[in-house]
């Protein structure tokens, strides 16, 4: 496993998620996948969860979506990979890639960074296919105005 | 049938009572009046004990009547609430939102404080002030703090308020039994939104809007039981909006919630909105605190907390987190929706506009339809400020006589 395909499939998975292809995205989740949204709150002095699902939940966010009153502005991630710790034992590699993510508005076009973070992956390649077994988005930016329904 | 311009401004065809001039969301000097009349006169939530479990724990609170607050426990262990304000040349006394703090001293001059607000130490004292001015003179301005209602830290600018316990009344008498408990907070997120605060609070104080929600629409509106709850109007403008029974089966990915809180029954509902910016919103495993702090007419900015049990077993906590992320997180299906509602009000009602008039006409025996929480709102906003909420200016008056 080497790090251009680590790093390709970091990438890809910004390019599904900012072409809201969920389907595609979820192709390349492993069948244990687990994917989370945390960050600190120094306010409370705690560490937060502030979204944690498995594959099927997921995939439920993905299919309730056009339910729901939702901001309509596209987002855009913006990932750099940092750090690839490949280790051939596990089969698995943690990467940690430097995130941005910026939201242009619907209406005009202006595009405003939404917030900054780090994707903290784990991918698995048993079988000779990488695919995401975790994602955990450490957010720096914790204030989000009106929120958002799409994970990062 | 649309309107002309005539139509667009003519008065509602309502009781008074019934609606309100839309100005009194957007304008400067209505607002300021506001923060006097309303929020330095008021009780206020700043921040909940478990914040500041230790001696010496502090945190630092926007009040919303424009203060800047520090709340500290001290070593007594009882909290007090003090200007976060240095006596000597203003300056910023605590900067972090949260810490540990023997002695507060202010980073300019050194001037040092203790948690009673006693000024300790005056840096270079008798060389400055020789016997003109000393330690005694230069305390630190205290504010009526209480705790209470679920271990929340309150907090009241006003030194000849009334007490806490005189300003709620009976308003939580639905939720007092489910609330003595030690509680902890575990979430805490902030927004800043373009809109008025009483356009949040009007939010909170309907079920109406369940419309927006799908979440909502499917495990609850669609539910036996759904309209038979009331909204209850008590003193001081405060409202309890009807609680009821949520299904959460009927949303796919959201199954029958297994912690629940103790006593309440499963997927029970209790909100209650606290006169002028708090909301107590008890549904299934989470309490819910929203405050707001007006930022200017057009803009607020709303604290979000949830709390679980202090006595949580890591499983139960991590399943009120989850139950509380799905609706009420950043990225929760609800918060979002409700944030996007008030949001597009700010925009429409922007100074300019000609928005002209907000309806709360809706009379259906004061269940959760019905817009009685509001029309009670804004019967104690109009005491409070002098003003009528339909008609702030006293137009009307004007126009009668003339
Ligand atoms: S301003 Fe605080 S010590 Fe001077
Ligand atoms: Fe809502």
């Amino acid at each position: 496993m080497d790090r251009t395909t680590i790093q390709d499939m970091v990438y890809q998975t910004c390019l599904l998620l900012d072409d809201k292809n969920f389907d595609a995205f979820l192709d390349l989740c492993d069948e244990g996948f687990r994917y989370s949204i945390t960050t600190h709150s120094p306010e409370i002095r705690k560490d937060m969860i502030w979204l944690d699902h498995d594959k099927k939940g997921m995939q439920n966010l993905f299919t309730q979506l056009p339910r729901h009153n939702s901001d309509h502005s596209p987002i855009t991630r913006h990932a750099i990979v940092y750090k690839v710790d490949v280790d051939e034992g596990r089969k698995e590699a943690d990467v940690v890639s430097a995130l941005q993510v910026y939201k242009t508005d619907l209406d005009g076009g202006a595009t405003a960074l939404f917030a900054v973070g780090k994707y903290v992956d784990t991918i698995r390649f048993e079988g000779g296919k990488p695919k995401l077994a975790k994602r955990v988005v450490k957010l720096d930016t914790r204030m989000l105005g009106i929120g958002y329904h799409i994970p990062f | 049938m649309s309107k002309t311009a005539a139509q667009w401004h003519e008065t509602p065809k309502f009781p008074s009572s019934h609606y309100v001039d839309s100005r009194i969301y957007t304008d400067q000097q209505l607002f300021e009046e506001e923060r006097q009349r309303i929020f330095n006169k008021t009780w206020y939530i700043a921040c909940h004990e478990s914040e500041i479990p230790n001696a010496f724990d502090y945190r630092t609170f926007q009040h919303p009547g424009g203060t800047p607050l520090i709340i500290v426990r001290g070593e007594d262990m009882k909290v007090r609430a003090f200007y976060n304000i240095c006596p000597h040349r203003g300056n910023t006394l605590l900067y972090d939102p949260s810490g540990n703090a023997k002695r507060i001293t202010c980073i300019f001059h050194a001037w040092s404080f203790d948690t009673q607000g006693n000024c300790t130490d005056i840096s270079r004292e008798e060389q400055g002030y020789q016997k003109r001015f000393c330690k005694a003179d230069a305390g630190l301005r205290e504010v009526k703090s209480e705790t209470g209602y679920g271990g929340f830290i309150w907090v009241n600018v006003d030194d000849n308020c009334v007490p806490l316990k005189t300003f709620i009344g009976d308003a939580m008498g639905e939720l007092d039994p489910y609330i003595g408990m030690p509680l902890e907070v575990f979430h805490y997120h902030r927004a800043i939104v373009d809109t008025n605060f009483k356009l949040w609070h009007d939010t909170n104080s309907e079920f109406y809007h369940d419309y927006m929600h799908y979440f909502n629409r499917v495990t609850g509106m669609m539910q036996l039981g759904y309209f038979d709850r009331k909204c209850v109007g008590y003193d001081n403008g405060h409202v309890l909006v009807g609680s009821m029974e949520i299904k959460y089966d009927a949303y796919a990915g959201s199954k029958e919630r297994g912690i629940g809180w103790p006593g309440l029954a499963q997927g029970g509902w209790i909100l209650i909105d606290l006169f002028p910016g708090m909301t107590y919103n008890l549904r299934t495993s989470v309490l819910r605190m929203d405050t707001m702090i007006p930022l200017s007419p057009n803009k607020v900015m709303i604290e979000y907390r949830g709390l679980g049990l202090k006595s949580d077993t890591p499983a139960e906590r991590a399943q009120r987190i989850f139950d509380h992320n799905t609706i009420w997180g950043p990225f929760g299906r609800n918060l979002h929706e409700d944030l996007l509602g008030v949001h597009g009000q700010g925009r429409a009602m922007r100074p300019g506009t000609d928005s002209r008039w907000v309806l709360q006409g809706r009379e259906e025996n004061s269940t959760i339809h019905d817009e009685v929480g509001m029309r009670h709102y804004y019967a104690e906003w109009s005491r409070l400020m002098g003003r009528k909420a339909f008609d702030p200016y006293g137009e009307r008056r004007v126009s009668a006589a003339a």
